[in-house]
């Protein structure tokens, strides 16, 4: 029941930042005139006092592969999965030395048993067996 | 020298912050910049939740790329498009014809942050940069005051990765997949850090001085981010809280409104959206300085998969580099016609000397031009007009030689995959 008092809370700070942001835009534009064509400058006015960005929402979507659901709940509230998918195959034992590292050095929530569901999860989707190297 | 003193909550805003980040219903009110750092972290979570709720509809989702060696383009904010290497938090290269220009543009300038929680709001009245800790005074000073009361310096310096070129090297290690574009080469504009030591005044028995960003990891157990030099570094002439990057306010992902320059040393230490730098009068003992970011106990950092070096250091100044940013990889060439071969050579601050191109793998090697020097921690432009002789594919290698006497290896190799240093080759087609 928490999660909806806050999502009302994102969308009404989101509406505020919005504000703010449109605040600039005509700075903006006359800065644009003074750029080359069909490469409009899309840096905002200096002038302004305040600077928002709002960062694309383009994640990867997670492979299917056995113990997803592990991988999902544990590794993705921290960083995307592109953190996996933009890596180059590695073998097991390279990808439980990983995941040991998330919860040793980084405090990861993992249990031992999803660590375990996490480590055949990497293995299956991006393990080096998928480049002919060592196999599971 | 008159401080400001009329802005308590702002000081106190990123400890505040910090706190309230590990509760989730906590909600501060403290300052403008909390209420940004509490509203990216719903978001953050709101993002998350939308990930798991969507999970059985994977076909209207983006498709699994298996392999690193796929890269997209991607455009985020003040960016043009860049090479997407991870979205969450941002790690997007610089492609490499960008570096045909000497100051690589900041639309273009490549994005690495390491936790989630980066800043996305500044409100530069409220803004203040702190400089504390074992002092005389502390002060608090806003954008206009820096401005106002130091002096403004420049320095064309380049910001590199301790990852850059990581992807090239074999066998291969984990980590963010950079070719050679996790760098730029851009003029600085802002105070010298020793200034604002001196106004603040360093106490005796001052050994480290740490530097702290406005990002923030999404669990509490993450370390945050703070790197630390050691006061005399800190207090050379060349290190910089710059507010300018080629005569423009930073991009928000390159660290608006304030970074740590620090030029001829790996951009781990270039804290961006700098808020708070505190002298120590004991070593700096915090995770990215005594865990991460840690190199082999040589020069150049190298050791082997068989032999891993137990002894280790903090990575510090770069090595020295030349790649080719003409011809392109697997670029096609033609046959009898003059083509003018580019790239960029620098170091750590010495200056390049010498760079000499091969194209009979290594055998023989020929001096390239070097263009006039643009600064000591600046890319140096290095060219050589290339008639080819023969059709089919040609591998050309460069190396650069410093005026230190230093040069390139041919084998280098780390666990990390930092200080790529190795002599470079690109493989072209003739035709």
């Amino acid at each position: 029941m928490r999660g909806i008092p806050a999502l009302l809370l994102v969308v009404a700070l989101g509406a505020t930042a919005g504000c703010n942001a449109r605040g600039s835009v005509g700075k903006r534009a006359g800065e644009m005139d003074m750029t080359l064509p069909h490469e409009p400058s899309p840096v905002a006015h200096p002038s302004s006092p305040v600077h928002s960005i709002s960062l694309p929402h383009d994640e990867a979507f997670a492979p299917p592969g056995p113990g997803r659901d592990a991988f999902v709940t544990a590794c993705v509230v921290c960083h995307s999965p592109r953190y996996i998918t933009s890596q180059p195959p590695f073998s097991r034992a390279v990808w439980k030395g990983i995941v040991q590292k998330m919860i040793d050095t980084y405090g990861a929530h993992i249990t031992p048993t999803q660590a375990a569901e996490i480590v055949d999860y990497l293995a299956a989707t991006n393990g080096a067996h998928l480049i002919g190297g060592e196999g599971e | 020298m008159r401080l400001p003193d009329d802005d308590l909550s702002t000081r106190v805003e990123k400890s505040t912050g910090g706190v309230l980040s590990r509760s989730l219903e906590g909600f501060p009110t403290s300052s403008a910049k909390a209420t940004r750092r509490a509203m990216f972290r719903f978001a953050t979570q709101l993002a998350s939740g939308l990930f798991v709720a969507s999970r059985g509809n994977a076909s209207t989702l983006l498709p699994h790329r298996r392999s690193s060696d796929v890269r997209r383009m991607v455009r985020f904010p003040e960016k043009r498009e860049l090479i997407l290497l991870t979205d969450r938090p941002p790690q997007l290269e610089t492609p490499l014809h960008y570096f045909r220009q000497d100051l690589t543009p900041n639309e273009a300038f490549f994005v690495r942050w390491h936790v989630a929680g980066i800043p996305t709001h500044v409100d530069t009245r409220v803004f203040r940069l702190q400089v504390d800790g074992h002092v005389q005074r502390s002060l608090s000073l806003s954008l206009d005051d820096l401005r106002r009361r130091f002096e403004p310096v420049s320095v064309i310096a380049i910001a590199q990765c301790s990852g850059n070129s990581r992807s090239l090297f074999e066998p291969r290690v984990a980590g963010g997949q950079w070719r050679h574009g996790a760098m730029g080469n851009a003029l600085w504009t802002g105070v010298r850090l020793r200034d604002l030591l001196d106004a603040a005044g360093i106490r005796a028995g001052a050994i480290d001085v740490s530097f702290d960003g406005l990002d923030e990891p999404p669990l509490a157990s993450i370390p945050d981010v703070v790197k630390s030099l050691a006061v005399d570094r800190a207090r050379e002439q060349d290190a910089m809280v710059a507010y300018e990057m080629n005569g423009e306010p930073l991009p928000m992902l390159n660290g608006f409104p304030l970074r740590l320059v620090v030029p001829g040393w790996y951009a781990t230490y270039w804290i961006k959206a700098l808020f708070r730098v505190t002298v120590l009068d004991r070593p700096f003992d915090g995770f990215w300085i005594t865990k991460a970011y840690r190199i082999p106990n040589n020069p150049s950092g190298t050791e082997t998969p068989e032999h891993l070096a137990t002894d280790t250091v903090p990575i510090n100044r770069f090595t020295v580099r030349s790649i080719f940013v003409r011809p392109e990889p697997n670029e096609q060439v033609a046959m009898g016609r003059s083509y003018e071969v580019e790239g960029v050579a620098f170091d750590y601050g010495a200056g390049i000397r010498q760079v000499e191109i091969s194209f009979d793998n290594g055998a023989h090697w020929t001096d390239a031009r070097l263009d006039p020097e643009l600064g000591k921690y600046s890319f140096r432009r290095w060219r050589y007009r290339w008639s080819p002789l023969g059709r089919g594919p040609h591998r050309l290698m460069v190396r650069a030689t410093n005026n230190d006497g230093a040069g390139q290896p041919t084998h280098h190799w780390n666990r990390s995959g930092f200080m790529r240093c190795v002599i470079e080759d690109v493989q072209v087609n003739v035709l």
